[in-house]
């Protein structure tokens, strides 16, 4: 179940300055930033899946909608 | 890790955990405080929540659907499938006649579970309350549910 | 992952074997529901009886297995079990997505966030004693944490970690394992948020010597 695998990742220079910054920011290696996206869109998609809303809410108070496609 | 170091830490670490309930969320966060020491520790909650497992575990001892013993017991589906999905809802007294006879049980403490009389006996509420931790509305009743569910039926039948 | 780790035997008063691991399924779960709650609903009528404060009484029983069950696919929901004497003696759940730093010198990097840790309720001294018995093994719950600090570890969140704590349980997590308390969350019933810095994490899991 901890084996891991190996596997080469092509990125376009905004998405690797993305990342970068994000490593950054968050202290984290770029690899464990990915491993975070691939776990946030793995529950979010399930929530999705299971009828559930995704909202961000802003200072007002006031919810809009995001949806993973 | 030194061994030495790591036990003398774990019984340090074990006599404060004995301090409190050292859990986040764990079943001790799912209860609630009562207010006053002199009103029944056991509220109407637990009672309905008794009258709706019991239902079920003797509808399932049966092997029988919502819809089968609606037939059977000559009772309304929609009631019945409310009665079993929603605790909130009080059941009508003459359904809760038809559910008596169609299994056998004494009435009048049927009625106090779903609500419909009031009940202050202690030992009446705590005993729901025991039963309806013991019962879990997994398919195929266990040893341990069919032994609760008989003694509390033998419980019943001696209000 | 099975790792053998010590309880203490509290009858003994000897160190015994168990096994912490995360492939925790569904019967982990049921055994929860089959053997614990029941415990805990008894010692919370004795506590009750005994006049204890404040009375404690079940606020509701449902429980939504199906869920707990998709919760065993998920990549950011790890779960713990502590196994001895065949029983399951403490489970817990992290996620590790959802929740961030609240300490000012690290807001917003990511952490292990505790949901859920429990021990069986005959290793609980105060639920055991309503019940007029001794608790059976100790350490539990610290042994848990300290599987949670080293899953923050292994992510890359250096240790970070954050809980929301009990009433009964904040000064064990502030005073014996060292955790810094941010403030009270009214979005979770306004219990108290405890935090972990690498550096108070590393010294919680080196047994103070870092």
């Amino acid at each position: 179940m901890n084996t891991k695998k190996t596997m080469t990742l092509n990125l376009t220079e905004q998405e690797m300055e993305v990342l970068e910054s994000l490593s950054t920011q968050k202290d984290l290696t770029k690899t464990a930033v990915l491993r975070q996206a691939l776990r946030l869109y793995q529950l979010v998609d399930a929530r999705l899946a299971q009828g559930g809303k995704l909202f961000f809410e802003d200072g007002q108070k006031k919810k809009a909608e995001l949806m993973v496609l | 890790m030194n061994k030495e170091l790591d036990r003398k830490w774990l019984k340090k670490h074990a006599a404060l955990e004995d301090g409190g309930f050292v859990s986040v969320g764990g079943f001790i966060s799912t209860f609630e405080e009562k207010s006053s020491a002199g009103e029944e520790p056991v509220g109407v909650d637990a009672l309905k929540h008794a009258f709706v497992k019991l239902l079920q575990l003797k509808r399932r001892e049966r092997k029988l659907s919502v819809e089968e013993l609606a037939a059977k017991a000559d009772l309304d589906m929609a009631e019945l499938l409310r009665i079993e999905s929603d605790e909130g809802y009080v059941a009508a007294p003459f359904s809760v006649h038809k559910l008596a006879e169609f299994f056998k049980l004494p009435e009048r403490p049927l009625m106090a579970l779903a609500g419909l009389l009031k009940v202050k006996d202690a030992q009446f509420q705590q005993q729901a309350l025991r039963f309806a931790a013991r019962s879990e509305p997994v398919e195929k009743l266990s040893k341990e549910e069919h032994r609760a569910l008989e003694e509390y039926v033998k419980f019943l039948c001696e209000r | 992952m099975r790792v053998i780790v010590e309880l203490l035997d509290h009858q003994s008063g000897e160190f015994i074997e168990a096994e912490l691991f995360d492939e925790v399924t569904i019967d982990h779960f049921l055994e929860t529901q089959r053997e614990w709650r029941p415990v805990v609903t008894e010692a919370a009528l004795y506590l009750a009886k005994a006049g204890a404060k404040p009375i404690l009484v079940p606020r509701h029983f449902h429980w939504d297995w199906t869920k707990k069950e998709a919760d065993l696919r998920m990549l950011a929901i790890t779960f713990y079990g502590l196994g001895c004497g065949g029983a399951l003696q403490g489970l817990m759940k992290l996620l590790t997505v959802g929740h961030t730093c609240r300490l000012p010198e690290q807001a917003g990097k990511p952490l292990v966030y505790v949901d859920y840790l429990e021990a069986a309720p005959w290793n609980i001294k105060p639920l055991m004693n309503a019940l007029g018995k001794a608790p059976r093994y100790g350490g539990i719950g610290t042994l848990l944490l300290e599987a949670a600090v080293q899953k923050s570890k292994d992510e890359g969140f250096k240790g970070r970690l954050a809980l929301h704590s009990l009433p009964t349980s904040e000064q064990f997590y502030l005073k014996a394992c060292g955790m810094t308390a941010v403030g009270r969350d009214p979005a979770k019933q306004n219990l108290l948020w405890l935090e972990y810095t690498p550096e108070q994490a590393e010294r919680f899991i080196t047994r103070g010597t870092a």
